[in-house]
């Protein structure tokens, strides 16, 4: 059986669901394939837009500052790739920089108003978020579950609440670091607690993961239990606030917030946590519903392997499944492909690939990467603000976000490039990673449907 | 027994100086073992951990014999951590053939005391039965067993059995000088790194034990000694790719090997003349494309499988010179300096209970000491009985393979963490799930074996050694060690991040393939979420990461 659409997205991490979604939602016909896992679903869940700048020390207290930043500083840098259009004056770069990326990120937060991941914050301020480490990033928009702006209160005392056998958070750990951290810098709360709860979700009493927690949370009267337990122990601290890991829920974890705190009559929020990750996979299913509510069509478990190309157009699409391969006839085609855990790229002792189309790998610093060592690209120390650069490799594109070659020339017109496949940044000393998957996604379809309307991309 | 008068004091923790300390102990002297960072963190925990029959070594044919009863004595003593691993050496070329086939022989001679079959030809097909990776153009391979041992626990075991029988053992404590009267030693000096003071103790004999250290320790007492320094690399490779090991030549007609290791397969090793400070020593491009390349003309699958990580250390070697390496002599000396220390040099990890008798024997002579050594008899902790690890596994609700692998830490001793998780099941939680590692064992190891940081665990458990490389369970263990050790906010911070420095040591020379997503992944959770690349904390950079 062959497929075809309009607009092909390959890859359904953040990048490609903005992209199918907007496309999908304008009404144009849209595939969007997933191979498998994507870093995406692996995030805290929180937007990063700008954190810091390479080798920085201080945070950006906005991520307009941050981008404002990005724009006069790193040219290579995604966000930076839509001030070379030809239709960008000059003395307005910074502003088409500054303002795609506000663009995007506001969509973002209005699409996923009413779904199971909304969002709160904006562009004018980043958000410092507390993680399940006790420690804090700055990040721009975060679940509505997270929401912990009411602890700046002078009088404010938080209980950080772990549950026993569930290892990915030690409240303990966390409550330390969290009070030497604020007792540093003099900022409130100065009162910390910390508690274990008993939560036996399907009766087990050890290995539990926060997937399983938050679908125990999800039915029956689970909550009730939760706060039963909890109350005594935010009572006992006199409590205002309560830390829990992200476990909250996985389709009604607002509704559960908001429950607990009746309940218990403190405010609870959810910490930036790791894989296995709820919130990421809140947000991934909430996209995803998003994508599938304009008519577009995800074909999970589906991987793109190979391509046919008539004259300069990218014709067609091979795609395999366990079971079958077929072909997808597509008139423009995103790669949303991801990096090393995407799969968008691929490593060896001999080089950096992309592993679709073999387009074209560069550096940070846009050199070739196809023959780059990957270990001469690292740092020598393991966690550093200065990163680890075979992680700014990937793809460089035009203006137009349409993957280049050798030659300076795009692959093709009608291939266009989103999310951490491109070069140039790293997400994870930056904290950018889902705020440029988000841009470039939300960039790189409106130039795709420019492209089928007939817009000259020169 | 006063805390600082001692009969002797033995410098360096490796499996050299525990075994000193457990013999010397043994033998009623009042022993005190200093080891500048933990038991087991150099040189003897990158190596293959064979407790070879001595094939090697068969130009030394009193080396081999030496081998062979050692490994009489460990599987007397240390049976629980021992395991034995069948090996073929496929030959493609008649040329690697060895040209005498005395070895045979001389393998096989003490055989059956070593409880292994006599060595033996195998044809194409059979070779291929065993292990269907070998070169399909194999024309015979010889067949052999060999024992390997958990260089770490035994280590470990050596230095608790000290413990057991009255000496001290300090970790984190680094010999910086002597006190002499007339020449002669009186008192070791030594900075205490946990407590940060400077302490003495009077001492009427030292026993330097420190590897490749060795010579600097003496320098420090004013003697020389000299020592071949020789690097020899691993690189380690996801699960048990063969499965049997395999031996070949290399391109330069060294033998390389593959052994099936724990969860995992070594492939080493290179052997370089060194003169690299031990502590910055790392991996290099050149080594690791040799072994590669070495092993992929008997096993030309080699590349698709998954490199975790690799390995280096020093070999502190006889001072043999003008020999290429493996000509050097694989035993060792004692160098007896006269003024109250006495070094080694040479030596292997299968020989290091016979080097400690001996220079147990002669610390005794010069005591004035009558006391025989006993420690080819007595068995290490753990290993006083059979561990029927199926019925424990039904009787305490947890995975038969999480069993197996406790069991071959602990032998007997399993049954002391698995009692913990009858009032507390929610440590049955699988911390490490490579390896895998549940958190009471990690709770066990923190009371009982003194572990100061996180990398000291890890030598105890094998935590964070799997392919993920403590992706998943550092934070999840430093949390545990925080808890049980009540440390502040900062110390749980800094061990996560020397634990992903040592890590990143041996994982970034070899970079590539899912190593590269996994690193993303590691990133992800520790500098983008963490965001620790941002913290305050008081971090040391480590040695191998100083420089450009
Ligand atoms: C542990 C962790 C935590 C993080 N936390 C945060 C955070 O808190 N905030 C933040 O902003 N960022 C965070 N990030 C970064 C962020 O997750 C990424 O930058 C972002 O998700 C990248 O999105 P993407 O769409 O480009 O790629 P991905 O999400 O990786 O998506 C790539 C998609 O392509 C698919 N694919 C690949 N190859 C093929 C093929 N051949 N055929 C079909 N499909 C294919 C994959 O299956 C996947 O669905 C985190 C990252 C990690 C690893
Ligand atoms: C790649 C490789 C593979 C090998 N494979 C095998 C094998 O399969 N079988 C085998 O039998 N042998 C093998 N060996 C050899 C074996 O590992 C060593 O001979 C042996 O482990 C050395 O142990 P050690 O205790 O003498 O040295 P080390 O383990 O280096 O211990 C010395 C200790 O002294 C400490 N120290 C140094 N200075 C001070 C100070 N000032 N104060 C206090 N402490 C100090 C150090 O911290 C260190 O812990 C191999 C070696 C290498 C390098």
């Amino acid at each position: 059986m062959d497929l075809e659409c309009d607009v092909l997205v390959i890859g359904a991490g953040m990048a490609g669901l903005v992209a199918g979604t907007i496309s999908s939602n304008e009404g144009v016909s849209t595939i969007l394939l997933r191979k498998g896992q994507s870093a995406t679903a692996y995030s805290s869940g929180a937007i990063d837009v700008m954190g810091y700048l390479p080798d920085a020390s201080e945070p950006f207290s906005t991520p307009s500052e941050g981008l404002t930043a990005v724009a006069a500083m790193l040219p290579l840098h995604p966000y930076s790739i839509v001030g070379y259009s030809e239709s960008v004056q000059p003395d307005t770069v910074v502003d088409e920089i500054v303002g795609s990326a506000r663009a995007a990120i506001s969509w973002l937060k209005n699409s996923l108003r009413d779904t199971i991941a909304p969002l709160i914050g904006s562009f004018d301020s980043n958000i410092s978020a507390l993680t399940v480490f006790g420690t804090t990033k700055p990040t721009c928009l975060v679940q509505e579950t997270m929401n912990s702006e009411s602890l700046q209160d002078e009088d404010s005392t938080l209980l950080f609440a772990g549950f026993a056998g569930y290892p990915d958070f030690n409240p303990s750990a966390a409550a330390k670091v969290f009070l030497e951290d604020r007792i540093a810098i003099g900022l409130p709360p100065r009162k910390v607690g910390r508690c274990v709860l008993k939560l036996a979700p399907f009766g087990k009493l050890y290995n539990l993961s926060s997937i399983e927690i938050a679908r125990h949370l999800d039915h029956g009267n689970s909550i009730e239990e939760l706060a039963k337990q909890l109350k005594p122990q935010a009572d006992k601290l006199g409590a205002t606030h309560v830390a829990i890991p992200p476990i909250l829920g996985i389709r009604n974890a607002l509704e559960n917030k908001k429950l607990l705190e009746e309940l218990t009559g403190v405010e609870v929020f959810e910490l930036l946590g790791v894989p296995p990750s709820v919130p990421g996979l809140r947000l991934q299913m909430a996209l995803e519903g998003l994508f599938r509510k304009g008519g577009g069509r995800l074909l999970a478990g589906h991987e793109a392997i190979s391509y046919t190309k008539n004259g300069e157009l990218l014709d067609a699409v091979m795609v395999r499944t366990p079971r079958r391969r077929m072909k997808i006839k597509s008139k423009a085609t995103i790669l949303a492909t991801g990096k090393f855990i995407g799969g968008g790229l691929a490593g060896d002792e001999n080089g950096i690939r992309e592993t679709v189309f073999d387009l074209m790998t560069v550096t940070g610093t846009y050199h070739s990467a196809g023959d780059i060592t990957p270990s001469r690209f690292t740092n020598r120390v393991s966690i550093t603000p200065s990163s680890q650069p075979v992680y700014s490799c990937g793809l460089t594109v035009d203006p137009h976000f349409r993957p280049v070659q050798e030659d300076g020339v795009e692959w093709s017109s009608n291939l266009f490039a989103a999310g951490s496949i491109l070069a140039g940044y790293d997400y994870s000393s930056e904290k950018s990673g889902l705020g440029v998957a988000t841009t470039t996604g939300y960039i790189a379809i409106r130039k795709a449907m420019d492209f089928l309307k007939g817009v000259d991309l020169k | 027994m006063s805390d600082s008068e001692f009969d002797v004091v033995v410098i360096g923790g490796g499996s050299t100086g525990t075994a000193v300390a457990r013999d010397c102990a043994m033998r009623g002297l009042r022993t005190l073992l200093l080891e500048r960072d933990d038991i087991a963190s150099a040189t003897v925990g990158t190596c293959a951990g064979m407790i070879s029959s001595g094939l090697k070594y068969r130009n030394e044919p009193d080396i081999m014999e030496l081998c062979s009863e050692e490994v009489v004595h460990f599987n007397h003593i240390a049976r629980h951590i021992m395991m034995k691993i069948p090996i073929l050496a496929p030959l493609l070329d008649l040329s690697d053939a060895a040209s005498d086939s005395g070895y045979i022989d001389a393998y096989s001679e003490h055989a059956e005391e070593r409880e292994v079959p006599a060595m033996m030809f195998l044809t194409p097909e059979a070779t291929l039965e065993i292990e269907p990776m070998v070169h399909p153009d194999v024309i015979a391979s010889v067949y052999y067993e060999e024992f390997f041992i958990d260089p770490f626990r035994l280590s470990l075991l050596q230095a608790l059995d000290a413990i057991n029988h009255g000496a001290k053992v300090h970790t984190y404590c680094e010999v910086i000088g002597f006190e002499k009267t007339g020449g002669e030693i009186q008192g070791v000096v030594f900075y205490n790194r946990i407590t940060g003071t400077t302490e003495t103790v009077r001492t009427k004999l030292v026993v330097n034990a420190t590897g490749p250290w060795a010579h600097k320790l003496a320098r420090m007492n004013d003697s020389k000694l000299d020592l071949r320094l020789n690097k020899g690399t691993h690189v380690i490779l996801d699960r048990r790719v063969v499965n049997v090991g395999i031996t070949a030549r290399a391109l330069d007609g060294r033998w390389v090997y593959l052994f099936p290791h724990e969860n995992t397969t070594l492939l080493g090793t290179t052997a370089l003349d060194t003169w690299e400070d031990p502590d910055r020593l790392v991996a290099s491009f050149d080594e690791i494309e040799y072994l590669l390349q070495s092993i992929e003309a008997v096993i030309p699958s080699i590349r698709e499988s998954r490199i975790i990580r690799t390995m280096a250390g020093i070999r502190p070697l006889v001072p043999d010179w003008k020999v290429s390496e493996d000509k050097v002599t694989r035993g060792y000396q004692i160098v007896d300096h006269e003024n109250g220390m006495i070094s080694f040099t040479g030596g292997k990890l299968v020989m290091c209970r016979h080097m400690a008798q001996d220079v147990t024997d002669l610390v005794c002579k010069k005591l004035g000491v009558k006391a025989i050594c006993k420690t080819h008899e007595k068995p290490l902790p753990g290993n006083e009985d059979d561990v029927d690890v199926e019925s424990l596994s039904v009787e305490y609700g947890i995975s038969l393979h999480t069993l197996e692998r406790m069991r071959a830490r602990r032998g007997t001793d399993i049954v002391k963490i698995l009692e913990l998780t009858k009032e507390h099941p929610e440590w049955k939680t699988t911390i490490c799930t490579c390896e895998p590692v549940i958190e009471a064992e990690i709770r066990y190891a923190i009371r009982e074996e003194f572990p100061q940081t996180l990398n000291d665990l890890r030598r105890r458990l094998r935590l964070g050694t799997g392919p993920c490389q403590g992706t998943s369970c550092t934070y999840k263990a430093a949390a545990i060690l925080s808890e049980e050790l009540d440390l502040e906010g900062d110390d749980f911070l800094v061990d996560i991040l020397d634990f992903k420095a040592e890590r990143w040591k041996g994982i970034r020379p070899s970079m590539r393939g899912e190593q590269l997503a996994q690193e993303e992944l590691a990133q992800g959770i520790y500098t983008c979420v963490g965001n620790l690349d941002q913290s305050d904390v008081d971090y040391d950079l480590k040695p191998w990461e100083e420089g450009a």
